[in-house]
């Protein structure tokens, strides 16, 4: 009974934590969702891919979203043009490289500054090393869902080369009705099963809302903030549940000759990120739970890779590219992740 | 895939518009259940075994802003009604769309019941006996803390416990304190690898939530008799002085205690 309610007080103070975030990200994300205009941004960034791609990792401080907003936004810079390595960096980076989880990375880990830093600067890194590698492909659409490759201009450089053999996905795309999408099976389980996303190419093109009259837009705007919160809420609790029950209920034996291994603690952290896909402003208190009994690397494992890639985000990653893309982001962000924490636990702490 | 029969019978009998009216009902609940929450547990004084002290602001601002929100949505919502009936219904689709991962109302309900479960609960302050299982720790080194400002000028008698740790911690030779005065107060520990006339006396220490607390504790040797007549997790006040001794094979500092006085659980048991 004693247990049960350590686990329950554990449970709610991470919520209550957790909560006053959450409420700053969905707030912060649903405003400059529906009141910047992307288009001027890509303008302006610069077209040397590593450049690009650092630019990229570095929007997060302009669109303070956490994974679940930035897939939208990312797949909207893409469809807009913007290069492949600036969008694939946003897309890592952006759920950690913004100020709301900074402040709250900073409270959690008040007394290890590093671990703030570290965790801003592995993002940077692997979000720019990923973009700078998918720049290679300069035609993204072989790697996009149909629905967004339509929508998306036609490189320059890819323009001369659709007459060759290579490029087989549009023509495959031409033929697939827009009920046989693979998009649209996750828009099932939405509240508008009509509205698929992936289909209007013009709602795909513009944010919709920047045309409308500011009423409309706060209205607008307080409507998405209830659904984030609604959304992110659900995967906190359930996210701080397992918090709660593994620190409970799992031999502390059993954490400690896992979390104290350099690299079991690490990859057991990756695994426990992927699983739990809890969101990138309150993850922190998360790994706060795990501070006193697992490595330094492993909490930074946690704290770099779940916001990058996790089961909610794979969904959400699902309606922009293609599986074999979202391996290829899968892969590489997870062996970048793993060799760096790994250099902090061996030759740092 | 409920929802899709769902919207198949929609087209005729409009049961997705009354679909959005539910959803809108429950998330107008589930945010105000944790409004209330957040400010029940503040104004309770539940929320000092939860949080850091320096931190409940941001959790009563939530409060307020959750409640402030769903205050507007319960207008805009009778607005609507009152609109609904005068002319056809607005287009709900407008919204940039959100994808959602879940079918629509699972995670309202789970918000929902989860504040409602947690204006009846009650949190208890860790004890002894999490403090056995997470490990007491008598240095911070291994820990996360480290002194944020350090005063040597402190009286020995006016340390507190985690004073102690941190002196300890900064030089670790216990020979240096034997023989200063002690006067502090934390609960009581049966550590099960010293003998029967020791105890331990312990804190939790938080730097942001329950989630990271940790405990740290001295031991200390009892006037007379034997520990059974301290109770574990019972809160104390001992006087006494530091001595040297070999406890479980390690020479440390102990407290020889010459009065325990049983005080009350403080209200923000944890030292931060």
């Amino acid at each position: 009974m004693n247990q049960f309610n350590n686990a329950l007080t554990l449970f709610f103070s991470l919520l209550v934590e957790a909560i006053p975030f959450l409420l700053i990200g969905v707030f912060f994300s649903s405003a400059l969702l529906l009141f910047v205009d992307e288009r001027k941004l890509i303008a302006a960034v610069p077209k040397q891919p590593l450049l690009a791609a650092f630019a990229g990792s570095l929007i997060g401080f302009l669109f303070p979203v956490c994974e679940c907003g930035n897939v939208p936004v990312a797949r909207r810079l893409i469809v807009q043009g913007a290069p492949a390595a600036m969008a694939i960096g946003f897309l890592l980076a952006a759920p950690v490289v913004n100020p709301v989880v900074f402040w709250a990375t900073w409270i959690a880990f008040r007394d290890q500054p590093e671990m703030v830093f570290l965790r801003v600067g592995f993002s940077l890194l692997i979000a720019t090393m990923i973009g700078w590698v998918f720049s290679t492909q300069a035609d993204l659409r072989p790697l996009m869902q149909p629905a967004v490759a339509r929508a998306m201009p036609i490189p320059k450089r890819a323009a001369k080369k659709t007459k060759a053999p290579r490029t087989k996905a549009p023509q495959a795309e031409e033929t697939a009705s827009p009920l046989l999408q693979s998009g649209t099976f996750f828009l099932g389980q939405s509240d508008q099963p009509l509205q698929v996303d992936g289909l209007g190419q013009a709602a795909l093109a513009a944010n919709p809302t920047l045309s409308r009259p500011i009423p409309e837009r706060l209205r607008l705007m307080l409507d998405n903030v209830i659904q984030e919160l609604r959304e992110l809420g659900g995967i906190l609790i359930i996210g701080s549940a397992i918090a709660a029950l593994v620190q409970v209920s799992v031999p502390r034996d059993l954490i400690l000759s896992l979390g104290q291994g350099p690299v079991s603690s690490i990859l057991a952290m990756m695994l426990l990120a992927a699983v739990v896909s809890i969101c990138s402003t309150v993850d922190s208190f998360f790994a706060l739970s795990f501070a006193s009994t697992f490595t330094t690397g492993s909490l930074l494992a946690f704290l770099v890779f779940g916001p990058m890639i996790d089961l909610k985000n794979f969904a959400l990653l699902l309606t922009v590219f293609r599986g074999r893309a979202i391996l290829y982001l899968f892969v590489l962000a997870g062996q970048l992740t793993f060799l760096l924490t790994l250099l902090i636990n061996l030759y740092v702490s | 895939m409920t929802v899709q029969t769902n919207y198949k019978t929609t087209r005729r009998f409009h049961p997705l518009k009354s679909l959005y009216r539910l959803q809108g009902l429950l998330d107008i609940a589930a945010i105000s259940a944790w409004g209330v929450l957040l400010l029940q547990y503040w104004l309770t004084g539940k929320i000092n075994l939860l949080l850091h002290p320096n931190y409940v602001w941001l959790a009563y601002s939530a409060g307020f802003v959750l409640l402030g929100v769903a205050t507007v949505k319960i207008a805009q919502f009778i607005w609507r009604v009152v609109q609904l009936k005068k002319r056809k219904d607005r287009n709900q689709g407008d919204l940039l769309q959100h994808l959602s991962l879940f079918p629509p109302g699972w995670s309202s309900a789970l918000l929902l019941a989860v504040a409602l479960f947690g204006l009846q609960f009650t949190p208890q302050p860790f004890a002894s006996q999490m403090a056995l299982d997470r490990g007491v720790t008598e240095t911070l080194t291994m820990t996360r803390s480290q002194p944020q400002a350090f005063r040597t000028s402190t009286k020995p008698e006016n340390r507190t416990l985690i004073d102690w740790i941190r002196t300890l911690n900064v030089y670790p030779e216990p020979d240096a304190y034997t023989g200063q005065k002690v006067n502090v107060e934390g609960f009581v520990l049966h550590l099960p690898q010293v003998p029967d006339n020791y105890i331990g006396i312990a804190r939790f220490v938080i730097t942001c939530c329950a989630a990271d607390a940790y405990p740290v504790g001295m031991p200390v040797k009892l006037p007379s008799g034997n520990r059974s007549a301290y109770q574990p997790d019972k809160w104390y006040r001992v006087a006494g002085q530091m001595i040297t001794e070999t406890l479980a094979d390690k020479r440390q500092l102990v407290i020889q205690a010459s009065k325990l006085t049983e005080i009350p659980t403080p209200a923000n048991p944890y030292a931060s």
